[in-house]
Formats: structure tokens, C-alpha cells, sequence
């Protein structure tokens, strides 16, 4: 299935419960439309991961991911030779091997004759696909994933460049292969490292930043119904007000779900400071970003909120 | 309309973002897919062809309405229609008794007259408008053209024109209200200007006038820059890291020695039936830890900035930097660098120093890293000084020096100033040197980026 237009994108993406602001629907679309691959960025846990699977789910397409990390190279993300499986036929093979060079009267002829069958040996019988050769060769359209490539060397951004422009591979033994159907590419990054602009070039860009408290609250209310809409409110504030602090890391969408859902384990009807100290460490991950948070909060809850005399609040930082 | 865009594309470029031919082509195969009626996906389908870094979104933002949104400025309305004959007759007489280049502005107020073309052009060229090529002058400049037309001045005879069209005997609720009108007009005026001075910054911006080569400029001693040279340095420098780190990332994986890697070894060599024909080893432990000591005092600040941008920029090569500064005393800088460019972070810092008048005291600054930071130095550490060795006749602290140098794995000085210059007049770098593994000079950028690649061999 493909996208006839942006508003097409959005309500799809929400159908996989995936809400979809108009510049990710837009960038898909267009994604989509020119046939270039994606490149999202944003700090971690906005959802940069799970548009590839909303978007693998909305189209019916099978979803290869490839998850970078350092010394990852051409063997672990294209194919490799089955070495062992090979030398397993040649030996299981030999009668038949000698069979077939039985007859030759010399040497040359002999090497001709093994020459001919070399087909077996090199074929796709023997090639362990990886995701980006699997990507490429099925027989269905899909979406391919190349999640973090900013933690990849950058040798293999640059390798990735063929992949990605031409959606062909070159293979040696077998030739070049191209792609049957172009498949829509997402990268993620996390900015970890500046990619180069070679890669940069050949994709669309989209920054996801952390979601407005009523793009969030939406999030919540789809991903968690049961909680009271009250309290779904409340607790997004304080998500939003936390990522408003200088914290070592702030917290994420999918750490705001993990929070709602535990509110609702827990039967709480309100955010008071016991429920915040018991529950803020499903948020927070780091010793003194909790402390810090605890002794904020603890003076917040139950008053209104009011941005403008937070004196904590920074330049929202997100490099991690 | 093509034009149009070529022009942004243009101005995004003078902007300082990088904007490839590839791409260009691209955001017009996007228009071409989505139009140009709905103006936020026009925007959307411009933003995400053109723009692939975050922190140059803002400067799309910032240009975008200046080309693409209709020149329309607030209108002016017209005060005498709602007028009554009399009440009408009133005000010219008010007028009539300002000056006479006031009267005329009033007039227009009053008659909800917008500046022509001609005019704006006018008062553009009195303030020199066609030199401007920054958005941050856009206030300045609209100041300045206010300046010209005697906003003050016409300000207060608003004032005084309430006046005596109270004494003439008007309606104060009328009053009042024609006393809105005329500020609203006024403030109508105001935007117009804005708008002029931000277009005619958005076509300076599409005219590239670069002066210097960048390839001189690489080989310009660093005492030689101006504020301007230094711009495109800057951004010279994110190219050649990124050169750099692509070559000195090859050599660091390519290891030609180490521990024997059994597995990969096993691995890469079943195609050869078992014999170990290509020995892999096991050797990721290769990126250096930096301590990195700058003097930024004014003759050395280039240089230092410089040098940080380029080690900021090859962070993900370098497992830990830890980076100060000094003048005359010692300044933890690493926790700066978060979300900034090293020029701010080196601003910020010297904000963070007392103003008055400095002398530079390296050896007081050694001191101070002896007592307070001495731990980020151990054996796996590369320490980098880059600074002039001239101490201000202060004392040296080689000793200190030493210690440090004994303790880190190399120590490398970095040193604008040929080795004939050493030692004259207050330079202390001849006591320092003994204890140094490696002195590189570097007086201009290519001779820092040697240095740069030189360090992480």
C-alpha cells in the first residue's frame, strides 16, 4: 500500500496508534514520493524508532532493521559467505565431484569441467543475507530501518552511500543486484556524532523534538487509556516540567508511558509527593537528576503551574 | 517563483548552511510533489529537502517568512472620513500649527498614508542599508530609519496635536479615539520599515561576496585574522574535521598490532580451510584521553578556539577530553561545550572572568590545576598546552610542569611562535620544553590541523 496524500499518512500512522504531528506526515509522504530515504534526529525516546514500525504496520510492509553500532561492517549488515556450509557440501559432495571430473583426460580439462559447476557453490545457497541485502532482494516491498547510525563508524556511513542512492549491490561473485522494489528508508539518530554530509545529502531531514504537553497528552490517552484524564494531565505536566530541568537525561515519551501505566498499577487517583517518590524513578535514571527532581516537585505538586517563576528551567539539552 | 527559491536557497547558503546542488534539485521535486497552495507543507517540503542539521532549522525559520510570506504590512486607515466637517477643519488647524516637516508626517498619519517605495529606498540608502548582510541588523537598522523620519519627535507632537485639539474644544471621547488611530497608524509604519529593512537584508544575503580564498586564509598566521576572516575559518574547520576524522578513524581500526583476536582470526579464515592465513587483532583501545590547557588571552585566542573547535568537533575519536582555560588563573571550560560551538563556549568563559585588566600567569595556572585537577591526568592521558610559553615574567612553575608531564602518557605543546622566538623578551618556553615529548608549532590553521592529526597518531 502507498500514501496518496499527507492527510493519508497521518490517519494511517494513527490507526497504528502513532500520532503523527503534520511534519512527520508531510516528510513521510514526500519520502515516499521522491524515493529518498529519512533521516530522523532527536533525542532519545521521542518515537524516531517506532515511526519505522508504525510505518512498517500502517503500509503492510515487512520491517528490516539494522541496528548500528560501533564496528559494524560490511559482513554483519550486507552478507557473508557460508564458509562452513561450503566446505560441509564439498565434502558431503565428493563422489558426486568425482564423478563429474572422472572422465577429463588431463588436467585443464578437469579444472573446465569444476569451473562449470562453480555456479553451486558461489550461489544464494551460500549467502547469509543481512538486513540490508535482505532489504534489497524481496520480493515484497519494505521498509528497511537503520536505527543509530550515528554510533557506526564512519567508514560505514560512507559504505552506506551505495545502498542508499542507488539501492543496488555489488556482490563480486554474482554481479550486481538491484533492488525489485525500492524500499522506504528510515535512519535514526541520536546526534551522538555529526554524520557526514555525503549522507546527510541523500536523505530527507526531520528532527523530532520532546512533544508539546498536548501532542504527549494525546500519546498518553491512545497508549494508556485507562488512566483518569485528570490525572493524564497532571502527569504530563510534570513530565514536561522535568524536561524543562538541567537533568543529566531527561525523560522520554516511552518513560511517560511506563510512568502512566504504573500510576494506573498503582490505583493512584492523584500525583501527590508520595506517589512522585515512590514512582519517579520509572522517569528518571540517574541518581541526582532524582534527588534534584524530588526536592523540586515535592514544592510543585498541588500548585498551579506556572512556567514563567521556574527558575530551574534552561536551554533544553539533549546530547547524550 | 523559482527564482524565488533559488534566491533562499541562496541566502540559506550566505547564512552559513550548507545547502548542496543535490539538494536544491530535491526541494524542487518536492514542491513540484506537494504545491505551493498550502503554505506550511510548501514550508515543510522546503525545510526537510534543504536543511539537515538541527542546529540550522533556526536560521531556516528565521528567513523563511522574509521570502515566501506577501509583504503585507498592517494597514493604515484613514482618520478624516470618520471625521465631521467641522471636526475635520479642527484638526487641520492643530496641524497647521506644528513645524512643517511634522506637519507633513502627521498629515500622514492622519490620512493612513503608507511610505512609498521610493521613500523607503531613500531613507534605506541615508542609513546604509545595502551594507547590511546579518538578520541581527534588522532592529538596528529599522531604529535607525525611525531615527531619520523623527519618530520622536513626531511622538511627541502627537502629544502636543491632542493637545491643542483639546484647547480647539474636540470630543475627549473622540479624541481619544482618533489618538488610537494615530498610534496605530504609526505603529503600522513602524512595521512597514521592519519589513522593508528585512527584505532588503534577505537580497543582501543572496549575494555571495567572499573576498579571501579560503586557501590563503588557511595559511594566514593566526595574529593576522580579522573578526571576518575568522567566520569562514570556523566553518573551514568543520570540513577538515571532518577530513581528518575519517582518516584518523581508518588508521585507529586498522590495527597492525595487538592482542591476537582467536575468534575473528578462526572466523576470517575458513575460507582458507582453518589456516590462519590473515591474523586479526584485537585492538579498540586506541582513542587517547586528552587534557587540554589553553591560553586565551588576546594574542592566543584564535588559536585556542581553533584548536577546541577541531577536538570538539572529533569527539567521537577521543574517548575523554577534559578542557581548560586560562589567563590568569585556570578555568574548567568541558562543562561550556554542551550544545555550543567552542567560539561561544570561549565567550562564555571569558564572561565568567572578572572584566579588568589581565596579564597572563601561566605558572599560576599550573598552579591551580596541581591543586585542583591533577586527577584528570593519568597514565593513558595525552596533555596538550597550547599557548605561547610568555609568562609576564611571572614564575614559570616548571616544576609543576614536570609533574604534570611525568604523570600523563605524552605531553605535547602546541606553539604559535618559531623555536628562534623562544626564550625572548618573557617567553619561559625554553623551561618548559625539556620536559615536553613534542613541540609543534602552529601558526596558521593548516598547521594546526598537521598538529591536530599528528596528536591522535
Amino acid at each position: 500500500m502507498t500514501f496518496k496524500n499527507t492527510q493519508d499518512v497521518k490517519q494511517a500512522l494513527n490507526q497504528q496508534q502513532y500520532i503523527a504531528s503534520d511534519e512527520i506526515a508531510t516528510i513521510m509522504y514526500l519520502s515516499q514520493e521522491i524515493g529518498k530515504p529519512l533521516l530522523t534526529e532527536g533525542p532519545a525516546g521521542v518515537g524516531k524508532t517506532e515511526l519505522a514500525k508504525a510505518i512498517a504496520q500502517a503500509t503492510g510492509r515487512e520491517l528490516i532493521r539494522l541496528q548500528c553500532y560501533e564496528g559494524l561492517d560490511e559482513t554483519k549488515a550486507l552478507y557473508e559467505w557460508e564458509y562452513a556450509k561450503q566446505m560441509l557440501y564439498t565434502q558431503l559432495l565428493r563422489e558426486k565431484l568425482n564423478d563429474t571430473l572422472s572422465g577429463a583426460g588431463n588436467l585443464t580439462e578437469a579444472a573446465d569441467r569444476l569451473a562449470q559447476e562453480e555456479d553451486v557453490f558461489f550461489s544464494m545457497r551460500f549467502l547469509l543475507q543481512r538486513p540490508l541485502l535482505k532489504a534489497i532482494i524481496n520480493d515484497q516491498p519494505t521498509v528497511l530501518l537503520i536505527d543509530e547510525i550515528d554510533r557506526a563508524d564512519a567508514e560505514f556511513e560512507a559504505f552506506l552511500l551505495e545502498v542508499l542512492s542507488d539501492f543496488q549491490i555489488s556482490i563480486p561473485e554474482l554481479g550486481t543486484i538491484a533492488a525489485k522494489h525500492i524500499p522506504l528508508v528510515v535512519l535514526t539518530s541520536n546526534n551522538t556524532r555529526e554524520l557526514s554530509e555525503a549522507l546527510k545529502r541523500r536523505c530527507l531531514y526531520l528532527f523530532i523534538d520532546y512533544p508539546s504537553i498536548d501532542q504527549e497528552l494525546n500519546v498518553v490517552q491512545l497508549k494508556v487509556p485507562e488512566l483518569e484524564p485528570k490525572l493524564a494531565r497532571q502527569a504530563v505536566e510534570v513530565v514536561q516540567r522535568l524536561r524543562g530541568m538541567d537533568l543529566r537525561k531527561s525523560p522520554s515519551i516511552s518513560e511517560t508511558l511506563d510512568w502512566a501505566k504504573a500510576l494506573v498499577a498503582l490505583n493512584s487517583n492523584s500525583i501527590d509527593s508520595k506517589t512522585l517518590e515512590n514512582t519517579m524513578s520509572i522517569l528518571l535514571k540517574h541518581e541526582s537528576d532524582l534527588s534534584k527532581a524530588q526536592r523540586r516537585l515535592r514544592q510543585l505538586t498541588g500548585e498551579p503551574m506556572n512556567p514563567d517563576e521556574d527558575d530551574l528551567i534552561g536551554g533544553i539539552r539533549w546530547q547524550n | 517563483m523559482q527564482e524565488r527559491v533559488v534566491k533562499f536557497i541562496s541566502a540559506l547558503r550566505t547564512m552559513g548552511v550548507r545547502v548542496s546542488l543535490a539538494e536544491t534539485a530535491d526541494a524542487f521535486k518536492a514542491i513540484e510533489k506537494l504545491g505551493i497552495q498550502d503554505r506550511n507543507q510548501f514550508r515543510l517540503s522546503l525545510r526537510a529537502t534543504l536543511v539537515k542539521d538541527a542546529a540550522d532549522l533556526d536560521s531556516f525559520d528565521e528567513l523563511f517568512p522574509l521570502f515566501f510570506d506577501a509583504n503585507t504590512s498592517p494597514p493604515l486607515m484613514d482618520l478624516l472620513q470618520d471625521l465631521s466637517p467641522e471636526e475635520a477643519d479642527k484638526l487641520a488647524e492643530a496641524i497647521r500649527q506644528m513645524n512643517e516637516r511634522l506637519q507633513e508626517m502627521l498629515e500622514r498619519l492622519a490620512r493612513g498614508e503608507e511610505l512609498s517605495q521610493e521613500e523607503l529606498e531613500q531613507l534605506g540608502q541615508m542609513v546604509g542599508v545595502s551594507q547590511a548582510d546579518d538578520l541581527h541588523y534588522q532592529d538596528w537598522m529599522s531604529r535607525r530609519m525611525e531615527q531619520a523620519l523623527q519618530f520622536q519627535q513626531v511622538q511627541e507632537a502627537l502629544q502636543e496635536l491632542m493637545e491643542t485639539l483639546r484647547e480647539l474644544g474636540m470630543d475627549e471621547e473622540r479624541l481619544q479615539q482618533m489618538g488610537y488611530l494615530m498610534d496605530q497608524n504609526l505603529d503600522a509604519i513602524r512595521e512597514q520599515i521592519r519589513q522593508y529593512v528585512g527584505s532588503r537584508i534577505a537580497e543582501n544575503l543572496t549575494e555571495p561576496n567572499r573576498e579571501d580564498g579560503i586557501d590563503q586564509l588557511m595559511n594566514r598566521p593566526f595574529n593576522a585574522l580579522s573578526d571576518k576572516d575568522m567566520k569562514i575559518l570556523r566553518e573551514e574547520v568543520r570540513r577538515l574535521a571532518a577530513i581528518l576524522r575519517s582518516r584518523v578513524s581508518l588508521r585507529q581500526k586498522r590495527a597492525k598490532s595487538g592482542q591476537l583476536d582467536p575468534k575473528a582470526t578462526i572466523r576470517s579464515n575458513l575460507k582458507h580451510g582453518g589456516v590462519p592465513f590473515e591474523i586479526k587483532y584485537k585492538d579498540r583501545n586506541l582513542k587517547p584521553k586528552l587534557v587540554v590547557i589553553c591560553d586565551i588571552s588576546t594574542s592566543m585566542r584564535y588559536c585556542s578556539e581553533l584548536m577546541l573547535t577541531l577536538l570538539h568537533a572529533m569527539q567521537d575519536l577521543i574517548s575523554k577530553t577534559n578542557a581548560f582555560a586560562f589567563i590568569d588563573h585556570l578555568e574548567f571550560i568541558t562543562p561550556d561545550f554542551v550544545g555550543k560551538q567552542a567560539n561561544e563556549a570561549v565567550d562564555s568563559v571569558l564572561v565568567r572572568m572578572p572584566p579588568g585588566y589581565y596579564s597572563t600567569d601561566l605558572g599560576y595556572a599550573l598552579r591551580n590545576f596541581n591543586s585542583d585537577y591533577m586527577d584528570t591526568i593519568d597514565s593513558r592521558t595525552t596533555l596538550i598546552m597550547v599557548g605561547d610559553g610568555r609568562n609576564n615574567y611571572n614564575d614559570p612553575q616548571a616544576e609543576t610542569f614536570r609533574t604534570m608531564a611525568r604523570r600523563s602518557r605524552r605531553a605535547i605543546w602546541i606553539n604559535p611562535e618559531p623555536q628562534t622566538q623562544w626564550g625572548t623578551g618573557d617567553s619561559d618556553m625554553w623551561k618548559y620544553a625539556p620536559y615536553c615529548n613534542d613541540i609543534l608549532r602552529a601558526s596558521t590553521l593548516s598547521e594546526l590541523t598537521n598538529a591536530v592529526e599528528k596528536l591522535l597518531n
